[in-house]
């Protein structure tokens, strides 16, 4: 976030520790399911394995989705209404001068 | 700062601290998924495969006795002509002749000269011997016994005897292995007969040091008190094809592997100074003596179903008198399985199979042994398929949903859910439909496939 042409300000924003469970558990997922694709194919299972393959390209839709998605701006967090106020009067919070 | 950097080093450690923890429960759910253990990267069987002190099936009553040992083979002429009239087996068989002569000038697939012919080559080893003769020679074949060589006969721990057994079981090509206690009531009454005007041979027991065969009798030591039971796994994709001649391979290659894996250890057990008793199907029933020796359950099909293999798997064993020690049955969860699954019923094209939803103690035929608990099979029904479609058939194997390869990941974890969870069941076998398994492979695809494959299997 740029304030001004001589300020920086990073706004450092934690995930919450549900978030990184969720991310383990869809890596796993993702694994499991393009383990299953590939291995259904080589075991001729093509059904098993069309459909393994549309689970992992579901999934993978679906955890950027959300990735990304909790990288935007958080309209309705509290800190970030805090945060956003403290950037457009005075910055207080981590700052960089240049 | 000071406490900022306290705070700084505290939260790397619980971070390490749960990474460290949820790696040792990522380990210990793969460990008891597959069975993998640490210590010296041996192979145990999977924890979900619960060892239980008697046979999930193991009611029996005062009507089990020693079977005639009349299989369906043997049963099916007589039965075809009291059915059907005299000549109708004979005129059934003449059909079957010209049909499977038109299939192999047409190259219908599964049924091609290539297709025909690499069933019977697979049959080989297996048609060259028989029981008490060449390779299932009940006595010494060609092995040097101690005696010859100098040294006392081995002996070891029973249990330590049964680990060098199974390791020498499993270097010669057997699936799953287990010890089993001798039990008379499942040795057949009579040899089978090769043709009809061969008489009967009473197999018995007796008070003797070495097994002998002569031209009336089949005698086993009573001193054998053990039982290796072995499970061969069966060519899954090649199985995959039935019901065609190519299908039939997989069933060939089993039992001539098979004849090769018994014929082997028997070897090695007279080697180590001991008397061996080699068997395919013949002399014993095999699925019980697998049942008692943990291999597996006995499931819907009225036939051994493996955690590992499912029913995909040919049986034999090897009557001994090396003490070792003995398995017990395992406990998978099929039975629960099975009483809602009814794939094998549902897929098995003449209706051979049982739908009761309980196993019971209502035989179908002389073909099976009465007095115990099962799901009972209509084997002439399911022996006329084999007719019609000129081939062993092998549907309902490849139908059940514990018939899978061992590529896929996700098969284990299914296994073990359900063994530890039957609730489960029902979504299990939906999911296995909506997958598409146990449907019939191109056998076309099949030449294709393995001509390319550097793989082994």
């Amino acid at each position: 976030m740029i304030n001004g042409a001589d300020v920086f300000t990073i706004t450092i924003r934690k995930r919450a520790w549900w978030f990184w469970a969720l991310a383990g558990l869809w890596l796993l997922l993702e694994i499991l399911l393009l383990q299953t694709a590939v291995a259904s194919a080589q075991e001729r299972e093509y059904r098993a394995a069309t459909i393994s393959w549309m689970l992992v390209g579901l999934l993978a839709t679906l955890g950027c989705f959300a990735w990304l998605r909790r990288r935007g701006p958080h309209k309705h967090s509290n800190l970030s209404e805090q945060h956003r106020e403290a950037t457009t009067s005075e910055p207080t919070s981590i700052s960089t001068a240049n | 700062m000071e406490e900022e950097r306290r705070q700084t080093g505290r939260r790397t450690l619980l971070k390490a601290g749960g990474l460290v923890v949820a790696s040792g429960a990522i380990g210990s759910i793969w460990a008891f998924v597959t069975g993998v253990s640490t210590k010296g990267n041996a192979r145990k069987r999977a924890m979900w495969i619960r060892i239980v002190d008697r046979p999930t099936l193991s009611e029996k009553t005062s009507d089990y006795k020693r079977f005639s040992g009349n299989d369906m083979f043997a049963l099916y002429r007589p039965l075809k002509t009291q059915r059907d009239g005299a000549g109708s087996f004979e005129a059934e068989q003449a059909s079957k002749a010209e049909r499977v002569a038109a299939w192999i000038s047409e190259r219908k697939p599964g049924y091609s000269l290539p297709d025909v012919q690499l069933s019977e080559g697979a049959w080989t080893v297996m048609h060259s011997t028989k029981p008490g003769v060449g390779l299932l020679s009940w006595t010494r074949i060609s092995v040097r016994t101690p005696a010859e060589l100098g040294t006392p006969r081995y002996t070891a721990p029973p249990e330590e005897m049964a680990s060098t057994v199974k390791a020498a079981a499993r270097l010669y090509g057997a699936g799953l292995v287990g010890i089993a206690p001798m039990n008379e009531a499942y040795v057949n009454l009579q040899a089978l007969r090769e043709s009809e005007n061969e008489k009967d041979k009473d197999i018995v027991f007796g008070d003797v040091d070495v097994p002998s065969v002569s031209d009336t009798k089949f005698v086993i030591p009573k001193k054998m008190k053990w039982v290796i039971a072995i499970a061969i796994p069966m060519d899954l994709d090649l199985l995959s094809s039935a019901p065609t001649a190519l299908g039939d391979a997989a069933s060939a290659l089993g039992y001539s592997h098979s004849a090769f894996v018994v014929s082997s250890l028997a070897e090695f057990i007279r080697g180590l100074g001991y008397e061996a008793i080699p068997c395919v199907n013949d002399t014993a029933q095999s699925v019980p003596f697998a049942v008692d020796a943990g291999i597996g359950e006995l499931g819907r099909l009225n036939k051994l179903v493996t955690p590992e293999f499912g029913p995909a798997v040919r049986l034999c064993k090897v009557f001994t008198d090396l003490p070792m020690a003995c398995d017990k049955p395992v406990d998978f969860g099929l039975v629960k399985f099975c009483r809602n699954c009814k794939k094998c019923a549902e897929a098995c094209p003449s209706r051979a199979l049982s739908f009761d939803d309980e196993p019971n103690f209502k035989t179908r035929g002389p073909w099976n042994n009465p007095g115990h608990k099962a799901w009972f099979e209509d084997s002439y029904k399911c022996l006329q398929y084999w007719q019609k479609s000129n081939s062993a058939c092998g549907i309902c194997l490849v139908s059940c949903p514990y018939t899978k390869g061992n590529e896929a990941w996700v098969h284990e974890g299914v296994k073990a859910t359900a063994s530890i969870a039957p609730a489960a069941d029902p979504v299990f076998r939906i999911m296995d439909n909506a997958f598409g398994y146990g449907k019939q492979h191109d056998p076309e695809q099949w030449w294709m496939n393995k001509s390319q494959s550097g793989r082994r299997g």
